[in-house]
């Protein structure tokens, strides 16, 4: 650095050198440390877990409206409508129990409208099956990312959301379980499906 | 968890170090030079003189400077980490953002694996009547017992045909061990122990005087073979493979020997029941041809190779 | 609405001395075992506390995040009980006394199973436990037998995979684990259909630790010594 005895202090041009060389520094750093912000959680963080979990309360309340809709439907067979009332038991401990989970962090359930799909047994079983099955998906692809004790309880959610999925497709002669491992997808995915069906209102 | 305690810690950490690198590359490496003692003249510049009354070149302190970089990289830091809130908005919530990517399987699983055809074989758990008909108080034809004569469990090739009994459990219907190797039975599943199945089969050929091993349909051994003489011929039908023999020291039986559960129909009073096996040999120039009491001789060599692939309780056809 | 059925009470009654022994003569499915008794009492009876997550954090020396040794354990564990059904399920395809539906998930179901103990050998390499001797009595080769018989099979497996999620230290294999998990909850479901009682009969389904679920396998009986094939005698052939 040529020394610049024009008295104390830096030249402008050197301030400015030395300046920006220090805030990229600065920038690079800054970067560094706060690591990518939205995606800096750490697996098994409390923040971490809060987030998973909301994720997964958001489904289980799509689901626990979807059947307690279709709980109340007059059309549907009755082995058909034990599935529905069943399942909708089911889906509203499990709403219980991730709210219960999250205390106070928990996200409000969205308002959802589902058509005709509560009511036609043809659609109702295609519906079904296409929730039951993104859920298990939704969850398996966040097991690693939880921690254990979080994942300790969305196993007991989603090995039952995993038995609605195999009843409801045995209803509709369907395979029950068609695949050798349900393999987890990522949330995105998982909520652009939901976004297609239309009965998240205020989504997509 | 205790992680993301010690990541925090090192992120200060590393802010600390940032600072102070910044802090000393604003105030560059040497120490500003120090006035020297001002002579009543003004010291001589370089380059140009600045004529009197111009505007002199700005001059920034490097504390200053300093002062104000640190202050960025806080504001900056903290900008990024408000980004991140705890709980997601609505709207990202829906969209599935802040939540993070699925971790891959490290479990290889491939596409369903089908069966290959194969054939059952199960010891005899305790002697046991063999009957006619899958019912109790059916003809009793034959007598299991529990060991072969070499002091190995008994075995017995299961068929396919199996009967729900009356008071629950099932019959199963077994091949014996014989002379003819059409000896069909009827016996309980509890006389019986756990089914192996295999998925080899071996054909001898009287005619050709060959051995041949097949595994899922396709060869993987074949070698000639001596086989029975006419007077003790080896007999035709259905069989098995019953035990191995090995260890013992025999230059007539070869290596190591097979029992099969066929026997020579000439020698009716053979002390050990005049089973037929698969064994070695001291004459393997007699290979191939009937030269034998009724056992399967192959080469030495050819033994050992089959042994590696031949399981017992595979199913034996001879013709 | 027809009773449901627990996993243990649906095992052939005759009894054997245990012989996880002769499972695991590496100590790895024991080790593991021991392991989750400690672990299962204490962190699987979370619940949370108001106001956040206040879930019972995992004692340290269980060894919560796995070595690896401790991973071996349970990927053990875990290909004993595919062992177990891949060997039924095989068995039962192949005796052919099933009905038509049933002899369908026998067939369809053991595919499954056998490509999962395919994909653990194929993980655990030289490290695998090698695969029992089974004698299932006849439980292969009559529907009644069949069903109740694979209904405790899948159900205890789902606990099984359920409690050993986690116990696993790599990530990798805890998504692993759990993409597997729900794949027998879901057999456990169809084949519940099938026998006529409810697929799902609770809102949770709760895990159980890998002792339990070896001492349901030993309680069933069908796993036995393999039968001595080999002597040492001279033969004593026709010649």
């Amino acid at each position: 650095m040529r020394l610049d005895d024009g008295g104390p202090g830096l030249s402008r041009a050197q301030a400015l050198r030395r300046g920006s060389a220090a805030l990229g520094v600065v920038c690079v750093g800054g970067v560094c440390i706060t690591g990518l912000a939205t995606r800096a959680v750490s697996a098994g963080s409390r923040a971490g877990d809060e987030r998973i979990l909301n994720f997964a309360l958001v489904l289980e309340h799509l689901q626990a409206a979807f059947y307690a809709e279709a709980a109340g439907s007059t059309a549907f067979d009755a082995d058909v409508l034990t599935f529905a009332r069943t399942a909708a038991a089911h889906e509203k401990e499990h709403v219980a129990l991730l709210t219960r989970l999250l205390g106070a962090k928990a996200e409000e359930a969205p308002a959802f409208d589902f058509g005709d799909t509560t009511s036609d047994q043809a659609a109702f079983l295609r519906v079904a099956t296409a929730l039951e099955d993104l859920g298990v998906d939704a969850y398996n692809g966040q097991a690693a990312n939880l921690g254990r004790a979080a994942l300790a309880q969305t196993s007991r959610i989603v090995s039952v959301d995993a038995r609605h999925a195999a009843w409801i497709r045995s209803l509709a002669g369907e395979v029950p379980a068609p695949e050798a491992v349900d393999a987890g997808r990522t949330a995105k995915a998982v909520m652009a499906d939901i976004a297609r069906t239309g009965f998240v209102q205020g989504q997509g | 968890m205790r992680r993301p305690r010690r990541v925090r810690l090192v992120r200060w950490a590393l802010l600390g170090v940032l600072g102070v690198a910044a802090w000393r590359l604003l105030r560059g490496s040497a120490p500003p030079v120090p006035e020297p003692a001002a002579p009543p003249a003004a010291p001589p510049r370089r380059g140009r003189s600045a004529p009197p009354g111009r505007h002199r070149p700005t001059r920034v302190r490097p504390a200053a400077v300093g002062i104000v970089a640190l202050a960025m990289l806080v504001v900056g830091v903290a900008v990024a980490l408000g980004v991140r809130h705890d709980g997601a908005s609505a709207s990202r919530l829906l969209d599935g953002a802040d939540v993070p990517a699925p971790i891959a399987s490290r479990l290889g699983v491939g596409a369903p694996m089908g069966l290959g055809a194969a054939s059952i074989w199960a010891p005899v758990r305790h002697t046991t009547q063999v009957r006619a008909r899958p019912r109790i108080g059916a003809p009793i034809i034959a007598r299991l017992g529990a060991l072969t004569p070499e002091g190995t469990p008994n075995l017995v090739a299961v068929t396919e045909a199996v009967v729900a009994g009356d008071g629950g459990g099932v019959w199963v219907h077994i091949r014996l061990a014989g002379r003819t190797g059409r000896a069909l039975g009827w016996v309980p599943r509890e006389t019986l122990g756990g089914y192996t199945a295999v998925e080899t089969r071996v054909v001898v050929d009287l005619t050709l005087r060959t051995l041949t091993l097949m595994r899922r349909g396709r060869v993987v051994f074949q070698a000639p073979v001596g086989v029975g003489t006419r007077a003790a011929p080896t007999p035709t039908g259905e069989f098995y493979i019953r035990n191995k023999l090995t260890r013992y020291r025999s230059a007539f039986y070869g290596p190591l020997a097979f029992g099969t559960s066929a026997r020579s129909p000439a020698l009716t009073d053979w002390p050990a029941g005049g089973f037929v096996g698969i064994h070695g040999t001291d004459r393997p120039d007699l290979i191939p041809g009937a030269i034998s009491h009724g056992c399967i001789r192959l080469r030495n060599d050819d033994l050992l190779r089959l042994a590696r692939l031949l399981p017992v309780g595979t199913p034996v056809t001879i013709r | 609405m027809e009773p449901t059925h627990e996993p243990g009470d649906v095992m052939a009654a005759a009894m054997v001395p245990p012989i996880v022994g002769r499972l695991d003569p590496s100590g790895a499915i024991a080790e593991a075992a021991g392991r989750a008794r400690s672990l299962s009492r204490r962190a699987l009876l979370a619940g949370a506390l108001a106001g956040g997550i206040g879930l019972v954090v995992v004692p340290a020396g269980t060894s919560a995040k796995g070595s690896k040794a401790g991973d071996v354990a349970v990927l053990n564990f875990a290909l004993t009980l595919e062992y177990l059904q891949a060997a039924f399920y095989s068995e039962a395809e192949r005796r052919k006394a099933l009905s038509a539906d049933n002899a369908r998930a026998a067939r369809l179901i053991g595919a499954v199973e056998r490509t999962h103990v395919a994909a653990l050998k194929g993980l655990l390499g030289s490290d695998a436990v090698a695969r029992p001797f089974f004698d299932f009595q006849g439980t292969t080769e009559n529907d009644a037998d069949f069903v109740k018989t694979a209904v405790g099979f899948e159900d205890f497996s789902a606990a099984a995979y359920q409690g050993a999620l986690v116990h696993l230290g790599q990530a990798e294999l805890i998504a692993g684990a759990a993409s597997i998990h729900t794949v027998e909850a879901r057999h456990g479901a169809w084949l519940r259909f099938l026998q006529g009682v409810v697929p799902a009969a609770r809102a949770l389904d709760e895990p159980i630790d890998a002792g339990a679920a070896m001492r349901l396998v030993d309680s069933t009986g069908f796993v036995r010594e393999r039968p001595r094939t080999e002597a040492h005698t001279s033969p004593a052939f026709a010649g």
